[in-house]
C-alpha cells in the first residue's frame, strides 16, 4: 500500500521519520553510557583477576587527624591560654588495683573522673586500657599499642564500620575525591566518637527550608500493617 | 461642519487613540526602565555551547563588572570544563545521615543563594521507619536528630542519565555535560519552567526575583555554569559544585557532612569509594520505574 | 492579464485591511463604550505584566512547589477554545452544510483571536520575556522535536497562519464580488481541521508526557482536552452568534445554532464520561497517586482551597449538560444562554484550576503547597482577556460588513474614504 502513494510524498515521510529518528538519536548520544565502560572494566578484571592498576599519577596524601584528647582526660581547669587542662591518666594511678565494671547508664563516673561518661557496652576500663600503663591501649590479643594507634583497636570490633572507613563511606572526608590532583584529610574515629561513649550525638538540625508558601503537615504514618 | 475635509469623529479617534497610546507607555513603564538596564551584548549573547574562548572572556569579564556594581563584591568567574574519563556519581548513606541539613546550609552558602529565602539544592526528608512512602514524608521537621523511629533522605539533583528537563527544555538551556553534570546556560533559560514541571525530584529552583546576598557572604570562586550569581528570571540547579569537583575537589555538601554520609567519585575509576559502594552495597535510586537513571545513588549499611 | 491582476492584490489587499480596520472603529456608544472598558483592562494587564518583569515573578503566587499557575491555566483553556472553531469547520466544508459555511468564519475568527490570547499567555509567563528570541528556528536554538513545547509554537503560530490566510482570503474575494478559487482556500480548510485537532493534542501532551507528575501522566489526558474544547468552542460561539444578532444587521439563520446545540449534547456527555473515568481510576486504585485527586476533590492534610472550585465546576456541567440534552428546557432561549455560559465558566475551572493545579499537588517529593493567585495574576489575566476580546470585536467588524456586502469594492465611494456625516449606523 505504501508503494502506492505518489513517489513525492514517499520520499518526503522517509526523510522525515530518518529526521526524526536522528534528532532522538542526537538527544541520546549526549548521554555517556558509563554502565557499558564499568561492565568492561569489570569483565577484564575478572578474566585476568589482579590488583587493580596503580594509577598513573602519584597520589596525593590522605593524612588522618590526630585528636588532642588521645593521652589525657579533660578536666574543667583552664590554663592561662584559656585551653582545657588534660591530666595524663599515669599522674594518678596503675589499672592494676582498680576494676571498675561496665557500667549500665551515662551516669557520670564520679571521683577524679568527673565528667567522664562512661558507656561502652559491655567494656570495663580494662578492655581497652593497657592495666599496667593506662596511657597505652591493648588489642584484642594482648599486644600493647600507643594511643596514637588506637583506631586498630576500634577496628578489631567495629569491622564493618572500619572496612567502610577505609573505603571512603564512613566518618566523612575533606579535600579531594581525585588524590592525583590534591590531598584529602579523614577524620579520626574519636573525632566523632568519643570512645568512653561512642553513640553519635544528638544534633540540632539546621534550620528547615523557609519556603515563601509552607508544605502542610503530613499526619503520621499508620503503623506497619503485620506480615503473615 | 458637514463639508469639513476632517470630520468631529476622525478627530475624536485620533485622539483617542493618542491617549490609547499614551496610556500604554505609562502602563508598560516598568518594563522599559527594567530593558534599560540590560546591555546589548547580554541581550545578543550567544548560547554556551556557542561561544568561543575570547567570547567566553568577555562574557566572563562582563559578568564579573555586573557582579561588582550590583552585588559590591570582587568574584572570579571561571568556564571550567570537564575532564575526560570522568563520569560523577554520588552515594548517599541513609543508615548514617542524622538529618542534620548540614549539607543544605553548605550548599546554601557554596552556591551563593539567596539570603531572604534562605534557598538550597537540598531538601532534607524525614521519613517512617518501616516506610519509603514520600507520602509520609516532611521537609520542615525542627526538632533534635536523629528522632526515634524516623531516618533522613536528603535529595538534590540526581543528574539523571535520562533527564526530562533535558527533554522539555525548548531552547536547550539545560543539557547533559560529558562528565554527567546537567547544566543550565541562565543566560539562555527563558524562564518558562517547563523543566521544574517536568523534574520528578523537585530539584530545580526558579529564580522568582534577583538573589540578595551581603558582598562579605559571597563565594568569590565561581563558574558560569554553576555558582555565580544568577539572574532574576531564571531557573538553576545543583551542578554537583562543579567549580570546585571538576577541579578535583569534593563537592561543598560533602565536606559539610559529620557523619560521612556522602560518597562522590569518578565511576569510571575502579578504585573509587563511589565505586566500591555501588559494588559493596544495596544501592537503589529514587522512582527507578520512571527510567530517569539516576547519577545518585541511596543505601543503607545493613 | 492575469499577472496584471496579481501584482494589482499586492497592494489592493493590504488596501482593503486597512480600510476594513478604520471602518471598524465605526460604531455606537455601545461598541465606543463596550472598547474603552476592553483596553482599560488590557492597560491594567499591561501594567501588571510590566511590574511582574521587572520586580521578578515573586510578585505572583506561584512557587518552586507550583511552578504553574493562572497564565498557563487560561493558556491551556484558550488553546481548547481555539481548536473549538473546527466544530464549526467540518459540517461547513465535509458535510456541505450552506447554512454553517455563511457563518464559519465567526468560529475562524475566535481561532484567531483565542491563538493570539494563547500566545501572549505563554509570554506572560516566561521568566525572561527578553529571552523570547531564542526560541526562534535557526536564530535561537529550536529543541524541537524532543520538546513538546517547541510543537506547541509551532503549530499555535501555523494554526495561527492558516486561519489569518483562510478568513483573510474569503473576505477579501468577497470584498471584490469575485467567486473564491478554491485552490487558495479549500485544501487549507482541511488541512485546519487537521490542524485543530493536533493544536490540542500537543499542548495536552506537554503535560501527559511527564512520568513525574502522575496526575496528568494517563493516556486519557489528550482525548480529555478535546472534549473540553468541543464543549467550550460551540458554547462561545452560538452565545456569540446570538450577540452578533442582536448587535449588528448581520442574520444568522437558526441551523449553524442548531447544528452547534446537536454537536454539544454529544461533547458534553463526552467530557462529562472522561472527567468519570479519571475519578474511577484515581480512587479506586488508591495509593499515593490518588493524592492529587483527594486534595482536588476532598481535600488533603487540612488543605482544601481547589475542593468548592471543582464541584461548583462539576455542578455547572452537569446542570448545563440537563438543559442542552431536555428538550422543554433547551428550547427557552434565556435558559439555555445561562447553561451554555454555566457550560463554558464549569469547564474553564476544570481544565484550569482543575487539572493544572492539581498536578503540581502534592509536588514530587509529596509536599503539599497550595496555590492561590496574586492580584498581578488576575490582572495580567484580565488583560489578556480583554485583548482578546478585543481582537476578536475587530476582527467580526471587519468581517460582517464584508459578509453583507455593506463593505465591497463596488460600493466604496470615491476617496476620502470617510464616515458618513448622518447618524452613526449600528457598528455593522
Amino acid at each position: 500500500m505504501l508503494t502506492r502513494l505518489p513517489r513525492w510524498l514517499f520520499t518526503l515521510l522517509l526523510i522525515a521519520h530518518v529526521a526524526l529518528l536522528s534528532a532522538c538519536e542526537r538527544a541520546q548520544s549526549d548521554v555517556v553510557d558509563w554502565r557499558a565502560t564499568v561492565a568492561r572494566q569489570r569483565a577484564a578484571d575478572s578474566a585476568e583477576p589482579s590488583s587493580h592498576a596503580a594509577p598513573a599519577a602519584p597520589l596525593h596524601a590522605v593524612t588522618i587527624h590526630e585528636p588532642a584528647s588521645l593521652t589525657s582526660i579533660a578536666t574543667e581547669l583552664r590554663d592561662a591560654n584559656d585551653a582545657s587542662v588534660g591530666i595524663g591518666c599515669q599522674t594518678c594511678h596503675s589499672l592494676d588495683d582498680i576494676i571498675r565494671g561496665p557500667q549500665t547508664d551515662a551516669a557520670d563516673a564520679g571521683g577524679p573522673h568527673a565528667g567522664l561518661v562512661f558507656l561502652h557496652g559491655d567494656n570495663t576500663c580494662a578492655s581497652c586500657h593497657d592495666p599496667v600503663d593506662p596511657t597505652r591501649l591493648h588489642l584484642a590479643a594482648g599486644e600493647v599499642v600507643p594511643m596514637s594507634e588506637a583506631m586498630r583497636l576500634c577496628a578489631q570490633c567495629h569491622g564493618p564500620q572500619f572496612r567502610d572507613y577505609t573505603r571512603g563511606s564512613h566518618g566523612g572526608m575533606r579535600g579531594h575525591w581525585d588524590l592525583t590532583r590534591g590531598p584529602r584529610q579523614r577524620n579520626h574515629c574519636i573525632d566523632c566518637h568519643d570512645a568512653h561513649a561512642p553513640a553519635y550525638p544528638h544534633f540540632r538540625p539546621m534550620p528547615p527550608p523557609n519556603d515563601r508558601f509552607p508544605p502542610a503537615t503530613p499526619h503520621e504514618a499508620a503503623p506497619a500493617e503485620e506480615h503473615p | 461642519m458637514t463639508d469639513s475635509k476632517i470630520d468631529r469623529r476622525t478627530v475624536l479617534k485620533v485622539a483617542g487613540a493618542t491617549l490609547g497610546a499614551a496610556a500604554f507607555a505609562r502602563a508598560v513603564s516598568p518594563v522599559v526602565a527594567w530593558a534599560s538596564e540590560l546591555s546589548g551584548e547580554a541581550f545578543l549573547q550567544k548560547h554556551y555551547k556557542e561561544l568561543a574562548p575570547d567570547e567566553m572572556r568577555t562574557v566572563l569579564a562582563r559578568l564579573e563588572a555586573e557582579t561588582k556594581e550590583k552585588y559590591g563584591a570582587e568574584v572570579k568567574i571561571r568556564d571550567v570544563r570537564p575532564t575526560d574519563g570522568v563520569q560523577f556519581g554520588y552515594a548517599l548513606n541513609l543508615s548514617t545521615c542524622i538529618g542534620c541539613r548540614r549539607c543544605a546550609e553548605a550548599c546554601h552558602v557554596e552556591n551563593n543563594h539567596d539570603r531572604r529565602t534562605h534557598n538550597s539544592y537540598i531538601r532534607v526528608l524525614e521519613m517512617q521507619q518501616g516506610s519509603f512512602d514520600l507520602e509520609h514524608g516532611t521537609t520542615t521537621y525542627d526538632h533534635v536528630v536523629p528522632a526515634p523511629g524516623k531516618f533522613y533522605m536528603p535529595v538534590q539533583c540526581q543528574q539523571c542519565d535520562n533527564p526530562p528537563c533535558v527533554h522539555v527544555c525548548p531552547v536547550e538551556a539545560t543539557w547533559k555535560e560529558k562528565d554527567g553534570i546537567v547544566v543550565v546556560d541562565y543566560d539562555w533559560c527563558i524562564g518558562c519552567r517547563y523543566c521544574e514541571a517536568a523534574c520528578p525530584y523537585h530539584a530545580r529552583r526558579f529564580n522568582w526575583d534577583a538573589p540578595e546576598i551581603p558582598a562579605e557572604e559571597i563565594n568569590p570562586v565561581q563558574a558560569y555554569l554553576s555558582n555565580r550569581i544568577r539572574p532574576q528570571g531564571v531557573m538553576e540547579k545543583c551542578t554537583f559544585c562543579l567549580h570546585r569537583t571538576r577541579e578535583g575537589l569534593l563537592p561543598a555538601c560533602l565536606e559539610a557532612c559529620p557523619t560521612g554520609a556522602r560518597v562522590f567519585g569518578n565511576l569510571l575509576d575502579p578504585n573509587s569509594e563511589i565505586r566500591w559502594v555501588l559494588e559493596n552495597k544495596r544501592v537503589f535510586v529514587l522512582k527507578e520505574e520512571l527510567g530517569t537513571r539516576p547519577r545518585f545513588f541511596y543505601f543503607f549499611d545493613v | 492579464m492575469e499577472n496584471a491582476e496579481r501584482s494589482i492584490h499586492w497592494t489592493s489587499y493590504p488596501r482593503f485591511l486597512l480600510r476594513a480596520l478604520w471602518l471598524a472603529t465605526d460604531g455606537g456608544w455601545g461598541f465606543y463604550a463596550w472598547m474603552t472598558v476592553l483596553t482599560a483592562i488590557a492597560l491594567v494587564g499591561a501594567n501588571a505584566w510590566a511590574t511582574q518583569v521587572a520586580t521578578g515573578m515573586v510578585v505572583t503566587g506561584m512557587s518552586d512547589h507550583v511552578s504553574w499557575g493562572l497564565y498557563i491555566a487560561n493558556f491551556t483553556f484558550i488553546v481548547g477554545l481555539a481548536a473549538g472553531g473546527v466544530m464549526m469547520v467540518i459540517p461547513a466544508y465535509l458535510y456541505k452544510n450552506h447554512d454553517m459555511h455563511d457563518v464559519v468564519i465567526v468560529g475562524e475568527l475566535l481561532a484567531v483571536a483565542a491563538l493570539v490570547m494563547a500566545l501572549l499567555f505563554v509570554v506572560a509567563d516566561l521568566g525572561r520575556p527578553d529571552h523570547f528570541w531564542h526560541l526562534l528556528p535557526g536564530i535561537g536554538r529550536f529543541n524541537w522535536p524532543i520538546s513538546m513545547l517547541t510543537w506547541d509554537v509551532a503549530v499555535l503560530n501555523g494554526y495561527l497562519a492558516i486561519n489569518l490566510h483562510i478568513c483573510g482570503y474569503l473576505l477579501y474575494m468577497r470584498f471584490l464580488g469575485r467567486k473564491p478559487d478554491p485552490r487558495w482556500y479549500v485544501p487549507f480548510v482541511l488541512v485546519s481541521i487537521v490542524w485543530a485537532i493536533s493544536v490540542h493534542t500537543v499542548t495536552a501532551f506537554l503535560y501527559s508526557g511527564l512520568g513525574g507528575r502522575p496526575f496528568w501522566n494517563s493516556a486519557l489526558l489528550a482525548p480529555r482536552f478535546l472534549a473540553s474544547a468541543f464543549v467550550t468552542g460551540p458554547a462561545f460561539i452560538v452565545l456569540t452568534l446570538q450577540l452578533v444578532q442582536r448587535v449588528t444587521s448581520f442574520r444568522v439563520p437558526e441551523g449553524p445554532i442548531n447544528t452547534l446545540l446537536g454537536i454539544m449534547r454529544i461533547t458534553v456527555l463526552v467530557n462529562l464520561f472522561m472527567v468519570m473515568a479519571e475519578v474511577f481510576t484515581e480512587f479506586y486504585t488508591g495509593g499515593s497517586h490518588m493524592s492529587a485527586a483527594t486534595y482536588l476533590y476532598f481535600g488533603l492534610h487540612g488543605r482544601h482551597a481547589l475542593v468548592p472550585w471543582v464541584w461548583t465546576a462539576l455542578a455547572f456541567n452537569v446542570l448545563g449538560a440537563i438543559v442542552l440534552l431536555t428538550p422543554g428546557l433547551a428550547k427557552r432561549r434565556p435558559l439555555l444562554n445561562v447553561a451554555l455560559a454555566m457550560i463554558f465558566v464549569g469547564i474553564w475551572i476544570e481544565k484550569g484550576m482543575g487539572l493544572i493545579i492539581p498536578g503540581f499537588i502534592p509536588s514530587t517529593l509529596h509536599e503539599l503547597v497550595e496555590y492561590v493567585p496574586s492580584l498581578t495574576e488576575w490582572k495580567v489575566t484580565a488583560g489578556v482577556w480583554a485583548l482578546g476580546l478585543m481582537i476578536y470585536t475587530v476582527a467580526l467588524k471587519v468581517a460582517l460588513p464584508v459578509l453583507t456586502g455593506e463593505h465591497s469594492s463596488a460600493s466604496l465611494s470615491p476617496p476620502p474614504a470617510s464616515a458618513q456625516p448622518s447618524a452613526p449606523a449600528e457598528a455593522a
